[in-house]
């Protein structure tokens, strides 16, 4: 128990090394059996399967496999089946054609975007968005929990965790409603700009308030209800690694960063690499919402511009080309998330 | 792992075969031959059944539409029941409600296995050339009219309407919905203050006119409106003790009603939300016109002197609203709306006046006549109300059915609600006359609950003799004819009409008027915010037409699908 | 110990620990971050409660007076139509009917798949384990689109049925993910190999053992799933068409629409419709959260069972 006080968390992420190399080896070497008759050869294989690391293994653990065929055949069905669907970004697609047998195009939707004059204008103000969201939006949940997690009365910590979740039931359009009341020319925010002395404020014309109203707004609505997962991981530390710390003359902020975070860390990078992965994903209806001739040279992003084209000029193959361009660079993120993560801190989703 | 993803490709495959074939069609088709023979089926006259009872019996049409929350199942509906005493015709109506109505129509549009057509349709000329002219999923109605006397008769009569609808293929896939109150044209009317104005000539600001011309149709010029509004600025014109509250004058940016644009009537410019007017039978973008700029520099100065108020220029419909009634005091000095009833709780406080003149010394007197509205794109005849599938059996008696609708009677029961309901009929006459809805319902309430909506053909004709126009509708309508319509000439500018565009074209639009759009939104703003100096005006001018704009290729396809309009 | 005994007071159930605790001394250091921490949690509190109750006065207020800016702290010119006109509709009881149902269901399936799941791919041993992650992922990433899921879910014979609403989102790759990585950091091998000496079955362990020490993730679990059924109409949208079968959130979206519509009429009625759709606005979001929001605090108490886990590794 000692051994481990301290650095719980990083004893536990390692295993991902342990995992045994047999598993991705062991079937291309089987395939490439020798040519002997074929009864020889599956005689051949199965012994080898059999007495394999990995066959091994599998007689030991197949149990496992059980587990996982209700998520595994639900995600098959609603998820992968469907995915057919991605045919169209290379088609010239109307709803109502035969998605296996529609109007090929070949990478056409997807020329057309990239050499679209807007394209950077929308690969910037997207990434420029998201980034920065990421940057304020992916720490702020872990501080709130921790700090919810350090109170000395509960009874608070009870009732700020609720109060905190609050904002995440409200309604895109009551939350737009209430930004253009409160920071309208007349509004809450502006008022009090005023009677401090300064100039009312054009929130929803100037470029530059788009982003810091939407990113700030986001996270107020969600920094709470983001922010359960960690409290429920601060909720498994070990009270016997406070103590000893205590005992060993560890101030709170110390037993913050050498006991807390320590043992939220790996469910800390599992977010984070997810996080990372779904960076590109904003969608369109609340930007929209903000969106105004003030900002529209800010606030046009490839989830709005997308929506117009879809919806409004009826072009699902474009659409999806655009959506799938999208989705492979968050992809190409998590992969390189989940690579970096496995390098330097031997946390990683997989 | 190699097996298991071909076992997983088998398994996609297999389902995705499952997913190609739908249910099958039972519905058995007639031939009209067969439908004359063994229903009786006839379409000339008007007044008699389309069907026999047995058709009524045998023959059932499924129509999918989109429906307010409010309204009855159009099956319940009285009007839809005197339609079907009247025809035979038997129709089941598929209703989702618009809330949901988006994706149900892509859904229905991919799909639509046992239904024949979409009413309430909604589909814009673009859909229309996506599944009529590209992919003949759509009925070509115009093979059909035969069945359709009434439609027949007034496409012969409007050459306009025809042009309208018919795709550059020649075909009409989709019914339109024609009701023409001539309301829309110019959307804007300048309201000022009376009390206010009085009051400023009291205090001594001298504009030339005297108390007693203080009255509806004050002509005013740039120079005279900003003496007031420098006054109603200046001076707690509502007396309750606060002098900034007052907002000399206001309008709601970029709205399709009550917006700037008639501000630009100043300069001579005929503005609209889009920028984009017929002038001498060109598509013409007025932000191109150099007294665009002149008008720019004006008006920002309105804005920074506190002129306009600023909050006009993010300010909701509904704020709007809000601001002008809910005030124990008044806050507007003047505003361009459709009305002004619904915005200032007293409307004899306000008078209408005519458009501003321009300014009479600044710039030279270069504007000193000019003196015209916005002119805008807002039709009146909507094109993509109702479609049909192509193959839907015994389309033809569908469609004989669906004629009814275009008569004057039924078009004003399908858009205001049935006789005894919304309506009384004149006894001397036949008149429909509007009726007091009943004591706890509003007109509205009774209306949406009601009528269907949808196709039909009011126009200026039917007004005042088959149906009696609304009692707000006629104000409006006179203040136009007094206030705005005749300020501007009708042969040299054109609002432009729904444009029927081909495949090629449209890919054209889709690939440069979100920038178009974009570059101007944010543009315009930015002059009027801001300013505009000489040398940001070259550069604009410059910009605009190269392709990373696309001004000139998205007036190039507007030019020429007007042409084919104006059948050159 | 330095501690403030008020703040001490209130805390009657706290346990053991906190009791050894005192034997320590609080530092200077720690004072500062206790008060800085107060002082920021503060501020969020008030950030966060002021909307809140905005939307709670909002919600009863005139709509114009709301709109003009004149409402901020106490509601002005109390109005209740908005409330009248949703709950004179019968059908928002059936739609709060539906989504009790729909969510009991969904909730208990979803964290029962997604805990049966990563529990599996929580296990290093687990065969094709790296498989299994890609297979996760990439649903995380690309999805078919509307028609081809639509078509999908209507060939399985479930449109206009709740199977339609409880089924297709049962598994989140994010939430798989989530609770993956709480058993690998909470459930040590050394129980499960002990557990398999003793003779016990996987299904056994699972059932008796994993599942009781895993409340913490199984509220999380519990929560996100719950809300997220509870909030959600996009699929009840696009496969339901039979109003009975409708839950709350789309009956609440169709009186706001069929509020926001106007055809016309006088120019009163059409202001009074606004200012019915502008206040209905706000009623909507009392009426659907309202009811969970209550029962937060009682999801709320599994959170602090999490050192159950720490317990049984000794």
């Amino acid at each position: 128990m000692e051994s481990n006080s301290y650095q719980d968390g990083q004893v536990l992420e390692s295993e991902e090394q342990a995992v045994p190399a047999s598993e991705a080896e062991s079937e291309p070497n089987a395939v490439q059996a020798e040519k002997p008759s074929f009864k020889v050869r599956v005689n051949e294989l199965m012994k080898r399967i059999k007495y394999s690391n990995f066959g091994r293994n599998f007689r030991k653990n197949w149990t496992y496999l059980l587990f996982l065929i209700p998520a595994v055949v639900v995600t098959f069905i609603f998820a992968y089946i469907p995915m057919y669907g991605l045919l169209i970004a290379f088609q010239d697609f109307v709803p109502g054609d035969n998605i296996l047998n529609g109007a090929w195009i070949g990478f056409d939707n997807f020329t057309e975007f990239f050499e679209n004059y807007v394209f950077w204008d929308l690969m910037g103000n997207t990434f420029l968005l998201c980034i920065l969201g990421f940057i304020i939006g992916f720490p702020l949940p872990i501080l709130v929990a921790v700090m919810l997690h350090t109170t000395k009365n509960k009874k608070i910590t009870k009732f700020l965790q609720t109060v905190f979740n609050g904002p995440h039931f409200i309604s895109l359009v009551v939350l737009v409603g209430m930004l253009y009341l409160f920071f309208g020319r007349y509004g809450l925010v502006n008022n009090i700009i005023e009677s401090a002395g300064g100039e009312r404020y054009m929130f929803f014309l100037e470029k530059g308030a788009f982003r810091p109203m939407y990113i700030l707004s986001s996270n107020w609505q969600d920094f709470g209800w983001s922010s359960i997962i960690y409290i429920a991981a601060l909720s498994g530390v070990e009270q016997s690694q406070h103590e000893a710390a205590q005992i060993d003359g560890a101030s709170r902020v110390q037993r913050i960063l050498h006991v807390d975070i320590p043992a939220i860390m790996p469910i800390i990078s599992v977010m984070l690499i997810m996080s990372i992965g779904g960076l590109m994903g904003v969608g369109y209806e609340k930007v929209l919402l903000l969106q105004t001739d003030g900002n529209i040279g800010v606030s046009e992003i490839i989830a709005t511009y997308v929506y117009k084209q879809g919806i409004q000029n009826a072009r699902a193959g474009y659409a999806t080309a655009v959506g799938l361009f999208n989705s492979v660079i968050n992809l190409v993120l998590l992969i390189i998330a989940n690579t970096a993560s496995k390098r330097f801190s031997e946390n990683s989703l997989f | 792992m190699k097996k298991l993803c071909v076992a997983i490709a088998l398994g996609c495959a297999a389902i995705m075969a499952l997913a190609g074939c739908g249910a099958k069609d039972n519905r058995t088709s007639h031939s009209v031959d067969d439908l004359k023979k063994n229903y009786d089926f006839q379409w000339t006259d008007t007044s008699k059944p389309i069907l026999n009872k047995d058709g009524a019996k045998d023959i059932t049409f499924t129509v999918f539409s989109s429906k307010n929350a409010s309204a009855l199942e159009y099956g319940a509906m009285d009007i839809m029941d005197t339609l079907f005493e009247d025809t035979n015709v038997n129709v089941l109506w598929k209703q989702v409600s618009e809330s949901v109505y988006g994706e149900q129509k892509t859904l229905t549009l991919g799909n639509h296995t046992g239904i024949d057509a979409i009413y309430h349709a909604g589909l814009s000329s673009n859909e229309i050339t996506t599944y009529g002219v590209k992919r003949h999923n759509l009925l070509a109605i115009d093979e059909y009219l035969d069945y359709m006397p009434t439609f027949k008769s007034i496409l012969e009569k409007r050459e306009d309407i025809k042009k309208q609808i018919t795709s550059t293929d020649g075909h009409i896939y989709a019914l339109p919905r024609v009701e023409e109150m001539g309301l829309l044209q110019n959307p804007n009317l300048l309201f000022l203050n009376k009390a206010w104005t009085e009051a400023a000539i009291d205090g001594g600001v001298n504009i030339g006119i005297t108390k007693d011309a203080v009255k509806n149709g004050l002509e005013l010029n740039a120079d005279q409106m900003e003496k007031l509004l420098t006054y109603f600025k200046n001076n707690d014109m509502n007396g309750n003790g606060k002098k900034n509250d007052e907002r000399p004058l206001n309008f709601v940016w970029g709205n399709w009603q009550g917006n700037q644009c008639d501000l630009f009537g100043m300069f001579g410019i005929n503005d609209n939300t889009e920028h984009r007017i017929i002038k001498d039978g060109q598509v013409t973008y007025t932000v191109l016109d150099d007294a665009y700029k002149d008008a720019c520099n004006y008006i920002n100065g309105w804005l920074e002197n506190g002129l306009i108020e600023e909050e006009s220029l993010d300010i909701s419909q509904d704020t709007f609203l809000s601001k002008g009634k809910s005030n124990p005091d008044e806050l507007y000095g003047a505003f361009y709306w459709w009305e002004s009833k619904t915005v200032v709780t007293d409307e004899s406080h306000y008078i209408c006046c005519k458009p501003l003149k321009g300014p009479q010394e600044a710039y030279g007197g270069k504007y000193k006549n000019c003196q015209t509205v916005c002119v805008s794109n807002n039709p009146e005849i909507s094109t993509g109300e109702l479609v049909f599938f192509k193959g839907a059996p015994n389309i033809e008696v569908l469609l004989a059915y669906f004629d009814r609708y275009y008569l004057p009677e039924i078009s004003a029961q399908i858009n205001y609600g049935p006789i005894g309901i919304a309506f009384e009929e004149e006894k001397e006459n036949g008149m429909l006359v509007p009726k007091d809805p009943p004591a706890g319902k509003t007109a509205d309430e009774l209306r949406l609950q009601n009528a269907p909506l949808g196709i039909c053909y009011l126009t200026a004709e039917q007004w005042g003799k088959t149906v009696q126009m609304e009692e707000r509708a006629q104000v409006r309508l006179d203040r136009l004819k007094l206030y705005a319509t005749p300020y501007y000439d009708h042969d040299k500018i054109k609002p432009i009409p729904n444009l029927q565009f081909s495949q090629e074209e449209l890919s054209t639009l889709s690939r440069y008027q979100t920038a178009t759009d974009n570059y101007l939104r944010e543009n315009v703003l930015k002059w009027i915010r801001k300013g505009v100096s000489d040398s940001d005006w070259t550069t604009h001018k410059n910009k605009a037409v190269t392709a990373a704009v696309g001004i000139k290729e998205v007036t190039a396809v507007y030019q020429a699908a007007y042409n084919r309009y104006l059948g050159k | 110990m330095e501690n403030d005994p008020v703040l001490e007071n209130e805390v009657p159930s706290a346990p053991a620990p906190a009791t050894k605790r005192k034997k320590v001394k609080e530092t200077r250091g720690d004072r500062a971050y206790y008060i800085i921490t107060y002082i920021i949690l503060g501020l969020l509190a008030l950030i966060v409660l002021y909307p809140l109750w905005f939307v709670i006065i909002a919600s009863f207020s005139s709509a114009d007076a709301v709109l003009a800016g004149r409402v901020y702290l106490w509601p002005v010119e109390i109005d209740f139509s908005g409330y009248a006109k949703c709950f004179e509709r019968s059908d928002i009881w059936i739609g709060y009917a539906n989504t009790i149902w729909y969510t009991l269901a969904y909730t208990v399936l979803s964290v029962g798949f997604t805990l049966a799941a990563a529990w599996a791919l929580s296990r290093k041993t687990l065969p094709f384990r790296k498989f299994f992650m890609i297979f996760f992922t990439i649903t995380m990433f690309f999805g078919g689109g509307l028609i081809p899921f639509y078509n999908v879910v209507s060939d399985l014979g479930m449109l206009n049925t709740p199977w339609a609403i409880i089924l297709p989102g049962t598994v989140s790759a994010w939430n798989l993910f989530m609770a993956k990585t709480f058993f690998q950091t909470g459930v040590p091998d050394t129980i499960v190999e002990a557990a398999e000496l003793d003779g016990a079955n996987r299904a056994r362990l699972f059932v008796s053992i994993i599942v009781p020490i895993s409340a913490p993730i199984i509220a999380v679990l519990t929560l996100y799933y719950a809300i997220g059924q509870w909030n959600s109409y996009f699929n009840a949208m696009i496969f339901l068409t039979d109003s009975n079968l409708y839950p709350l959130q789309l009956v609440l979206k169709e009186i706001l629409t069929s509020a926001e519509s106007t055809v016309g009429g006088s120019g009163e009625t059409m202001l009074e419709q606004f200012r019915l759709a502008n206040q209905l606005k706000y009623v909507t979001v009392i009426v659907s959260s309202l009811p969970v929001f209550c029962l937060y605090p009682f999801v709320q108490k599994y959170f602090a069972q999490g050192v159950l886990v720490g317990s049984l590794k000794d």
